[in-house]
Parts: structure tokens; sequence; C-alpha cells
């Protein structure tokens, strides 16, 4: 639960990391700039939630989706930024899905001997 | 000098990686009345929907600001200007107001009170003090 307000604060380093790379190399942003952006961004997130979670409840759905916020950002008028997201979330996927597979594999190679056995004899099987 | 050179944030390679802290984007979530469980992916997927909303804020400001040019600082005003001529930014018009000056404040009041009289329960002044 959040218990101060500040825990609802984005990294200052962070923010004016994130604004540097958006503004040509020699510019600069005021402190008071940086603060109003980095507030800004943390009630973006917050109403980004909210209208996600109220489209979910609308589809009798408890728990919000990818797809739901997606949706949510189009319809508040923010498209622009589906398509980049949309690919970032195949990246994601692929990352998520590669580590299960590499895990996966790792667990087989204790069984593969059985694995090895079988299929030789489905092997000798075929010969025949 | 040309035109700036600012990329525009949507046309990023994509990748999987975060700069801004997971646990933290999850705490702000979470401070969403009604947000149910919030998976990896969402997590993940909203991170990266606010960093792009941080640097499409800056840049939409800088470039509305200075269209011509590469030095110059990003103040303030220039993000309220954007916030406030921005259809999608209207839910930040309470977080990044207009500033005014106080005599023009004073003034705003004083029309005010002539303006309607009988009701006196104005709450024009509550949040104008940041």
């Amino acid at each position: 639960m959040v218990e101060r307000i500040e825990d609802l604060n984005l990294p200052n380093a962070v923010i004016a990391r994130l604004i540097k790379e958006s503004l040509p190399d020699s510019a600069s942003v005021s402190k008071e700039a940086r603060g109003a952006i980095a507030r800004a961004a943390s009630v973006f997130a917050i109403f980004v939630t909210s209208s996600s979670t109220a489209l979910a409840h609308k589809q009798n759905h408890k728990t919000i989706t990818a797809k739901d916020i997606l949706q949510t950002l189009a319809e508040l008028d923010f498209e622009s930024f589906v398509p980049s997201l949309t690919e970032d979330l195949e990246v994601y996927r692929k990352m998520v899905k590669d580590k299960k597979e590499s895990k996966a594999n790792k667990k087989d190679t204790s069984s593969s001997e059985n694995a090895n056995a079988s299929s030789t004899a489905v092997a000798e099987e075929a010969i025949e | 000098m040309g035109e700036p050179k600012i990329q525009s944030p949507v046309e990023r390679a994509p990748n999987a990686e975060t700069v801004l802290p997971l646990s933290r984007v999850r705490t702000i979530m979470k401070s969403s009345m009604d947000t149910g469980l919030i998976t990896n992916e969402v997590l993940f997927l909203m991170t990266k929907c606010t960093e792009l909303f941080v640097r499409h804020l800056a840049g939409e400001a800088y470039v509305d600001a200075f269209p011509q040019k590469n030095s110059e600082t990003l103040k303030y005003e220039h993000l309220s200007q954007l916030v406030n001529k921005s259809k999608n930014l209207e839910f930040l018009l309470q977080i990044v107001p207009e500033k005014i000056r106080v005599h023009e404040f004073q003034e705003m009041l004083r029309l005010n009170r002539s303006a309607g009289s009988d009701d006196d329960d104005s709450e024009s002044g509550s949040e104008s003090d940041e």
C-alpha cells in the first residue's frame, strides 16, 4: 500500500535521462519543468491504470490485460503510442518465452537420457 | 540551422528493456483503487508506456515552444501551455496549471465577486497556490 505520497514519485535521475533523450543535444530543461514532467508521468500511469481497470471490469474481467491498456490508450487519444508499444510487447513476450524454454531445456537434460533411450528404441523399431 | 534533430519517440527500435523501476510503477498502479492482480506483462507495458509519455511530453513541449531552435531551455510554462491546448492532456490541467501573477489573480477575484456577489462560496482560490 502507499504510505507516503512520495512513494508515488518516479526517480528524478531516470526522468531527467528520458527528457534529455527526447530533446536536441544542446537543449536543457529547468528543474521546475522536470519536476512537473515527473508528476505528470505518475498521474498518467494512474490515469491509464484506472481507465484500463474500468474497461476490464466492463467486460467482467477482474485483471487488466495488455490489450486493455492498448485499447485504453487509443481511447484516451494516445493512439500514437500503440504501434511502438505493441512492438515492445512482442519483444518482451518472445524474451519471456525464450527464458521459459531455456529453463525447460535445462530441466530436460537430466531426464534426457531416458528420452534418448526411448528414442533409440523407437529408431530400432523403425528399422525393423 | 535546419530543423532540430529530435527523434520521434514513436520511432525507436522495439526492445524489452525498461529504465523506470518496475517496483515503483507497480506501487503507482496499486494506488489506483480496484486494480486487481498486476501481471508482469501488464507491469512491463505500463512502465514502457510511462517512459514513452515522458519522452512525448518533453519532446512535444519543446518542439512546440522552439520549432526551429536547438539549444533552448524547456521551462515549466512551455509544459503548461502544451497541457492547456492539448485535448489528450486535459487530465493534467490540475497537475500542471498555468501560472498567473498575483495581481492578475486579485483582479480575477474582484471580477468574480462583482459578477456573482450572491454566491460567496467561491472555490476559485483553492487550486492556484502552487
